[in-house]
């Protein structure tokens, strides 16, 4: 999914957090949102969601604006994760049921995706009750298991062992390789945007900088 | 001092002999007050949460109503009430007036208001965060509500168990519509307040002693279903 920003202007009061005249996210890419504390990487991604609608501006999806249909082609896994108080593979299974696939279909990718974030383990625990890097990669389960077109990742990998950062980028790659899935991944971590951004994007108190 | 402890002796008495009368004006309560709080809980619980997670114009004034209205007098439920089913008044040919079905009416009144400001409030503070997930995994604001519930289920049954509570506890509404007739309309608390005017104590202790028992049988449970996850 291709995204063109025009003129996004978001604030808080008088402060102006988000300003960016123009940007485009290309189709296919994995691109990189970098920055300090602060700058804007959240919110830029919150208004890209539609998570936040009160902002000025436009952002158009394909050439288009915003839609139902649109809203259930992207997804959002948050700095801080919130899991549901059911099994992990409950979890992963609710974006499935909310688009009905048949019974099978759904085992069958729920398993998958499990297997490969390498979380078959979690299965039956409870979502609220796993650790901060667990809760990470079952999300990003969650969000990879219905195939979106646009994966939006706020810092998904921090506070996470190396082995999963490993296991986490391997997916978000093949995600893009094999989907030609776009991504979006604001990381602090520069050799992370090294190893799997085509492209990074630095913030700097909410604008571009290069 | 001595009549205080007879009082408390006999009153233990009527529990334990399962006295009829007793029993019966229990079970009215419980059958009032438990139908009221479903009624109350049924579309309002959604409501609540639709109303909390959503943006609309107008907002800030619905809010200002829903918890303005949420400690509204029992007598000014009761009285509203009467004065709708009174024989005079518009619903006055459904002749429901001093009926169990008319305390119905006025506890269920009385705790819409509440059941919609908790879970309002709940929605509010604790449900944007799941709805937004909802959202972000390609729910409708019809999946948002319905996950929300779901999560939130066991505050959800703390409130509901509130105003159960708050209708089994009141006394205006109730003696108001329902006028605390013998063996039809009459509850705990309109008895123990007819019981104490005639210096009739130890139906009354007993009545009270049966109130605490519902109350905190009715709160243990919400705690250990709290504690189940
Ligand atoms: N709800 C809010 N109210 C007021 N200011 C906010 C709110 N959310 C974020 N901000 C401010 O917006 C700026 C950008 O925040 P954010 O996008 O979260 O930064 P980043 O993700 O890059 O650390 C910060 O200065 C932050 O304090
Ligand atoms: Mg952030």
């Amino acid at each position: 999914m291709k995204l063109d920003l025009i003129d996004i202007k978001k604030a808080y009061g008088e402060k102006t957090v988000l300003d960016i005249p123009q940007m485009t996210i290309e189709e296919g890419k994995i691109t990189g949102i970098a920055g300090p504390n602060g700058s804007g990487k959240s919110t830029l991604l919150n208004i890209i969601s539609h998570i936040d609608d009160t902002y000025n501006g436009k952002v158009k999806y394909n050439g288009m604006d915003f839609s139902r249909d649109i809203a259930k082609n992207i997804t959002y896994v948050f700095q801080k994760p919130y899991l549901f108080r059911r099994s992990v593979y409950d979890n992963i299974l609710y974006p499935l049921k909310l688009r009905k696939l048949d019974k099978k279909t759904q085992e069958n990718l729920v398993k998958d995706i499990m297997k490969r974030l390498e979380i078959e383990n979690l299965s039956n625990k409870r979502g609220h009750q796993l650790s901060g890097g667990e809760s990470q990669k079952v999300a990003l389960a969650r969000a990879l298991v219905f195939k979106p077109h646009l994966l939006l990742l706020d810092e998904p990998t921090s506070n996470i062992d190396s082995e999963s950062v490993k296991v986490m980028e391997r997916e978000i790659v093949r995600f893009n390789k094999e989907r030609e899935g776009t991504v979006l991944i604001v990381t602090h971590n520069l050799d992370q945007a090294q190893r799997i951004c085509d492209t990074t994007i630095y913030l700097d108190s909410g604008r571009v900088s290069n | 001092m001595d009549y205080i402890l007879q009082g408390f002796k006999e009153a233990i008495n009527l529990i334990m002999t399962f006295d009829p009368e007793v029993f019966e004006i229990v079970l009215i309560s419980l059958f009032v007050s438990m139908t009221a709080t479903i009624l109350a809980s049924f579309f309002i619980i959604p409501l609540g949460v639709y109303l909390g997670i959503n943006k609309f114009r107008g907002k800030r004034m619905v809010s200002r109503i829903i918890y303005t209205s949420m400690s509204i007098p029992t007598v000014i439920v009761g009285l509203l009430v009467a004065i709708i089913l009174s024989r005079r008044g518009p619903l006055g040919y459904l002749d429901l007036m001093y009926t169990p079905k008319a305390m119905i009416i006025a506890q269920t009144l009385l705790l819409i208001p509440l059941v919609l400001g908790l879970t309002y409030s709940l929605a509010k503070n604790r449900g944007l965060n799941i709805a937004r997930v909802a959202f972000t995994l390609g729910g409708s604001k019809f999946d948002s509500t319905v996950l929300i519930i779901k999560e939130l289920k066991v505050d959800i049954m703390v409130n509901v168990a509130t105003a159960f509570s708050r209708a089994i506890s009141e006394v205006g509404a109730v003696m108001i519509v329902g006028g605390n007739i013998k063996g039809h309309t009459r509850v705990i608390t309109t008895t123990i307040s007819m019981m104490n005017s005639m210096g009739d104590y130890p139906m009354a202790i007993a009545l009270g002693i049966i109130l605490l028992i519902i109350s905190f049988l009715i709160n243990s449970f919400i705690y250990s279903y709290g504690q189940e996850d």
